[in-house]
């Protein structure tokens, strides 16, 4: 198969005009189609889209997987240029909000990222590649230049609170990588958060009855 | 020319059959009349094929797909053996009471996108007649493939990378609604291992939408009556497979009432995207929903702003809800 991978400097201009012109009136199109598919949903504390930025691409899009590029076709294969996240309470929510996902989405891809091992602690959330619904696609872009999937994330607030502090202070490529105390010391706040999410959702179900209304 | 590699195979339905004899197949040559039915397949297959097709994740939610993968495979390197595993697939999905299939998957090249029409000729038997100056013979023919049958299929696929892409594609099946046919399901679904790109709750909920905004929209009353009642039978769609665009033809939607729905809709495209009605959706967007309290208070909404149009508090047992609008109208209704 013969690898079609644009240069670096005509991939970003690539990248850079997909972006201006389709990825981020895609996602505002999105943020809207998604609030109104799970509105009337208890206990989402909020829903956001984003396009991915032209230099996050290009990052990602550079990324080495053992001794090859992991990507040859960057513009095809990474499916996250546009990334949707659901942030809810309970662990509990995340079921109810994915029974809603299958519902109206068509999933190509739907992981719970966990730690490898249990004797681990990492990141978790719930991932989903779904088909971009043609709801949200204007018939005046360019259709080589929209992607056919987007990636939604559903998470609760403390993993959502644990990736985003992580996202800043863990591992960058480029820089030192960390030490045993520091890889410790993230996973001690994950198992912090992990142990949150657990009490929380004990006690939700402990404390909080439905009230049942009758239709 | 587009169009770069053809090759046709018989294939025999084999589901629960332990035969294992492989399909036989040939390379079309591309020229003459045999090439030239199929080029008019190829070229036509960006408007035939009108069904939004996704290929399934694996049951544990994994991003990969055996009938993509012989797809992929295939469109890699186009040739008879390659082809073979995609009729060996498609004839250990149909079972022996279908009948004998004719498979050709064409293969070509449209500027930066590989395409494949991959298409079934179901067989039939036919009377072959020839005329000659003074005598007429008749001759009885089996194995005859015809792709105007209810039963021909075709699915098709354009994509640009062989590596990220081919998820989606688009189907002809003409038994999709025919639910008591043992073969209704076998092609998107068995053969193709796909779903229909719009789901179930999906499709019904635009057109529920599309239903409401015209009912509300400013259009003559006749024309809002004929909508309601359009509303009204389309509960017993339930289970049909069909796009918005055919609901309308099935209930003679004059021209006034088609518009008003396709309005409706965020673009007048979706009216023609295919899904299974999912007959609670509608009845959930469409339907009123009516809260009764015991101090004889009734309060009522459309069942999806109810919680919208009603701000509502718990107060111990007791609950209080509160709006606020203009009165358009007021009616006395008898108890029932």
């Amino acid at each position: 198969m013969k690898n079609s991978r644009p240069k670096p400097e005509t991939l970003e201009a690539l990248y850079r005009q997909r972006y201006e012109a389709v990825l981020k009136p895609l996602a505002l199109a999105l943020a809207d189609h998604i609030a109104d598919r799970f509105k009337g949903q208890p206990r989402i504390d909020r829903i956001s889209t984003r396009a991915k930025d032209v230099s996050s691409f290009l990052n990602k899009a550079k990324k080495i997987d053992g001794r090859r590029q992991k990507y040859s076709e960057p513009l095809h294969q990474i499916q996250d240029q546009v990334g949707a996240r659901i942030i809810t309470f309970f662990r509990s929510d995340v079921d109810e909000l994915d029974k809603i996902v299958g519902k109206y989405f068509r999933a190509i891809e739907s992981k719970d990222h966990v730690p490898d091992s249990e004797w681990e602690f990492g990141y978790f959330g719930r991932h989903y590649i779904l088909v971009i619904p043609s709801d949200v696609i204007d018939d005046d872009w360019d259709m080589a230049t929209v992607p056919k999937f987007f990636e939604l994330q559903i998470k609760t607030l403390f993993q959502h609170a644990w990736s985003e502090a992580e996202h800043d202070v863990g591992y960058k490529e480029g820089k030192n990588p960390l030490n045993l105390d520091q890889k410790r010391r993230l996973a001690f706040t994950s198992a912090q958060a992990w142990g949150a999410d657990r009490v929380f959702e004990e006690l939700f179900q402990e404390l909080i009855t439905p009230v049942s209304t009758s239709s | 020319m587009p169009v770069q590699r053809i090759h046709a195979y018989l294939v025999h339905p084999k589901k629960g059959d332990e035969d294992s004899s492989q399909p036989h197949g040939t390379d079309v040559p591309l020229s003459g009349q045999m090439f030239d039915l199929m080029y008019a397949i190829y070229s036509k297959s960006e408007n035939d094929c009108d069904i939004d097709i996704t290929f399934r994740s694996t049951p544990d939610g994994k991003q990969q797909n055996d009938c993509r993968d012989l797809l992929l495979a295939y469109l890699a390197a186009p040739s008879l053996t390659a082809g073979q595993t995609i009729a060996e697939r498609l004839g250990q999905t149909t079972d022996l009471r279908s009948a004998l299939g004719l498979l050709f998957l064409i293969v070509g090249k449209e500027g930066r996108d590989h395409k494949i029409v991959i298409s079934r000729f179901p067989t039939d038997s036919a009377i072959y007649v020839e005329e000659k100056p003074r005598a007429l013979t008749v001759q009885f023919l089996e194995r005859v493939f015809m792709k105007n049958k209810h039963s021909y299929k075709a699915v098709l696929y354009r994509d640009a990378s062989l590596r990220a892409d081919f998820w989606n594609g688009r189907a002809i099946d003409k038994q999709i609604n025919t639910p008591t046919s043992p073969t209704s399901d076998y092609w998107i679904s068995d053969f193709l291992l796909s779903e229909f790109t719009v789901t179930s709750a999906q499709g019904t909920s635009r057109f529920a939408k599309a239903l409401r905004a015209a009912v509300h929209s400013d259009i003559p009353v006749e024309v809002k009556e004929e909508i309601t009642a359009a509303a009204k039978l389309s509960s017993g769609l339930a289970g049909q497979r069909m796009s918005i665009n055919q609901i309308a033809a099935r209930f003679n939607l004059s021209q006034p009432a088609q518009a008003a729905v396709i309005k409706g809709l965020k673009k007048p495209a979706l009216a023609n995207e295919t899904f299974s009605f999912d007959a609670d959706e509608f009845k959930s967007i469409v339907a009123f929903k009516s809260v009764e309290l015991d101090n004889g208070a009734t309060l009522t909404a459309e069942s999806d702003r109810f919680d919208e149009v009603f701000h509502k508090e718990q107060i111990k047992d007791q609950t209080e809800y509160v709006t606020r609008g203009r009165v358009v109208n007021e009616k006395l209704k008898t108890k029932a």
